[in-house]
């Protein structure tokens, strides 16, 4: 009896395993309410005919866009040459598997067949966006698997049991360059192409218009290379597994601070043009956004504490020295590119425009997620960090101190360039 | 470089460009096929505001002939408001759109275009992604959020069913009863003049203030009607290009029907 006392006390009631035991609360929870919406169908949810699209979508969304450090970094280091970044992209590529898989679930709760998922890939209609977005994801799922497996192959466990099968696992390393070229080939197609999902939409003109796609990549950028610095950072300062070195991350929050400046650019004009002249519809939906039910996520969450303010901090040195307010600021802005994919779905949707006759009427309708969509989607972002914690602890995600053995850099005379 | 010899820079340049030259024709061809191929008929319905009471006698035969669960309306009528004393009403079938939203977005290609125009579902190979429903512009589609089961309270009042149930996790609409159609014209029947091959909600109007019928035939009564008044298409704006042509109130002649019973 007291040694049971003594081995709960000594392996439960850590930080680590009270982690555990909350994310596996919530797991388990979620696993629940996933067989509930698998069994019931989605009249447990609160979408309806009208806002057919819900907090699943917008996980979704966020989760895809957040994990756009992977293909960022890994272009970075693999192709543009800046190499003293190769282990934050391998960070940046687990948190992109972990990404891309937490939006697969939450499309499997959110299409009324889940039964027929494969259908999507079977059946093209190469005209919808969507089928492209489906395509892309799949096959970027795929590069990111290969992607990772020579993170994967770093399990100790796994490396004493099959050291053939790791070993193997370990030389995909050597394309990396390769997976790079289609990892940022089909991650700028089908980070755009989320954006264009709603941008075609000629029936909502808040999202008919084409610079969603580049609105959907841009900040799809910067709140995946913040998610990755900040996990980085975080998991540092939780747990002695992790090795970060705090100049390398510096100079790419640096980098990040500079990128935001052209996201701000973007989005003034954006808002701004949305100002000028009434159009039915759209201007219904903007005023939803700037004094409506959206407007505290809008002016807080997007604007001024997703953009504005980390943008400042990551440009003023003292406070990007400062881990803390770093830190801060690239958590604000994975918050504000988050706020932007909630507040995109759900402005479109809420602004319900009158087919009748005559000019358009605009009313507003409304959508609070149920508590199954709450419990699922809280269980599928509870996944994401199980996940990503595993990673930290066994598989060495986190660790600036390895450097990859395999491909090296060429050195080629100067004359060899310019012979042509 | 050397002249034989094509470097690897060059090798993914051509490489990239032939894929994009394919991705585009792809692309412009399918733009063209949008609007799907024409074929012998072009059917279309044109709705009398005029003479419409607002019965709602179509939507339940609708509801009947189609299997549609009550909750769900596939012709919905909506109170527009009072013009000379009078309510206007506007029943709303699916539009059957020549440049169709729900067709273009449909990842699997489960929204389609048949021959004669219809804008048709394949409940099988929908996946349920509701992209469909966000694109229409006409709210025309409706989700089976719960399987419909038990009786249907229009049955058999209004009519016996004459299609399949849905199942859960797909949306439906309107088919202007394409099961009506096709069945008629293998019967040497012509849709829009005999009861039979016509869309129930056309049959069952007692003021007639829906008629049905080809626009490839300048004599059938939707190209005379729409040749003699004028008449109006929903948000028209959207170049949808819909086949549900409406009449406003004022220009046919109000005809004087018993609704009753």
């Amino acid at each position: 009896m007291k040694t049971t006392i003594k081995t709960i006390r000594e392996n439960i009631l850590t930080p680590w395993g009270l982690w555990l035991a909350l994310l596996g609360v919530i797991l388990f929870s979620a696993l629940i309410g996933g067989l509930m919406v698998f069994w019931k169908g989605l009249s447990i949810t609160n979408l309806t005919d009208r806002v057919p699209w819900g907090l699943w979508i917008s996980i979704d969304l966020s989760a895809i866009a957040v994990s756009a450090g992977a293909f960022s970094f890994c272009a970075g280091v693999y192709l543009f040459g800046l190499k003293r970044y190769e282990p934050i992209a391998r960070t940046a590529t687990f948190i992109g598997l972990i990404g891309y898989t937490m939006a697969m679930l939450s499309l499997l709760l959110d299409i009324g067949r889940p039964d027929r998922f494969w259908k999507a890939l079977v059946y093209w209609n190469t005209h919808s966006l969507l089928w492209e977005v489906t395509m892309c994801v799949m096959l970027y799922l795929t590069v990111l698997v290969f992607e990772s497996m020579p993170i994967l192959a770093s399990f100790e466990w796994f490396r004493k049991k099959y050291p053939r099968i790791a070993e193997k696992m370990e030389k995909v390393h050597h394309y990396a360059p390769v997976l790079a070229i289609i990892g940022l080939g089909l991650s700028s197609l089908h980070q755009s192409s989320l954006g264009a999902v709603y941008g075609v939409i000629k029936a909502r003109p808040i999202w008919y218009k084409p610079e969603m796609a580049v609105l959907f990549m841009l900040s799809a950028i910067v709140g995946g290379l913040a998610l990755t610095l900040l996990a980085s950072m975080l998991s540092a300062r939780l747990t002695s597994k992790a090795k970060i070195n705090d100049a390398l991350i510096e100079r790419a929050a640096h980098f990040v601070g500079y990128l935001m400046i052209g996201y701000l650019y973007f989005r003034f004009w954006d808002w701004l043009a949305q100002t000028y002249t009434y159009e039915p519809g759209r201007t219904e939906a903007f005023e939803m956004l700037t004094k409506g039910t959206l407007s505290f996520n809008f002016w807080f969450g997007e604007m001024i504490f997703g953009a504005l303010l980390p943008t400042f901090i990551l440009l003023y040195r003292p406070m990007r020295l400062s881990p803390f307010w770093r830190m801060l600021a690239l958590a604000m802005i994975v918050g504000g590119v988050v706020a932007l994919r909630f507040d995109t779905n759900l402005v479109g949707l809420l602004t319900v425009i009158s087919y009748l006759p005559g000019q358009a009427t605009v009313s507003y309708t409304s959508y609070t997620p149920s508590l199954v969509e709450w419990v699922t989607g809280l269980g599928i972002i509870a996944y994401g960090l199980l996940a990503f914690s595993l990673g930290v602890k066994y598989l060495r995600v986190v660790d600036h101190r390895l450097t990859s053995k395999e491909h090296k850099s060429v050195d080629v005379n100067a004359m060899d360039a310019v012979r042509i | 470089m050397n002249d034989q010899n094509v470097s690897r820079r060059d090798f993914i340049k051509l490489t990239a460009v032939g894929l994009a030259v394919v991705a585009g024709a792809r692309a412009i061809t399918q733009a063209d096929a949008s609007a799907g191929v024409k074929g012998e008929h072009q059917w279309a319905m044109v709705i009398d505001q005029s003479n419409c009471t607002g019965c709602r006698y179509c939507t339940l035969a609708c509801q009947a002939r189609n299997d549609v669960n009550p909750d769900i309306e596939w012709n919905e009528v909506t109170d527009t408001g009072m013009m000379d004393g009078k309510m206007v009403y506007l029943p709303r079938p699916c539009m059957h759109c020549e440049h169709a939203p729900c067709v273009e977005v449909c990842p699997v290609g489960a929204s389609y275009y048949r021959d004669d125009g219809i804008v048709m579902m394949d409940y099988d190979k929908c996946i349920g992604c509701r992209y469909c429903m966000i694109a229409c512009p006409y709210e025309a589609r409706s989700f089976n959020w719960e399987a419909f089961e038990g009786e249907n309270p229009a049955v058999p009042e209004w009519g016996a069913p004459e299609v399949e149930r849905r199942p859960r996790g797909v949306p439906e609409k309107c088919s202007f009863c394409y099961q009506r159609i096709d069945r008629g014209l293998s019967l040497g029947l012509i849709p829009g003049v005999d009861d039979e091959a016509t869309p129930s909600c056309c049959v069952v109007c007692p003021t007639g203030a829906r008629a049905f019928g080809d626009l490839n035939d300048p004599n059938s009564n939707v190209s005379q009607l729409l040749k003699k008044y004028p008449s109006y298409r929903l948000r028209e704006n959207l170049g949808t290009g819909c086949r549900v042509h409406y009449l406003p109130v004022g220009v046919v002649p109000v005809r004087d029907v018993e609704t009753e019973g």
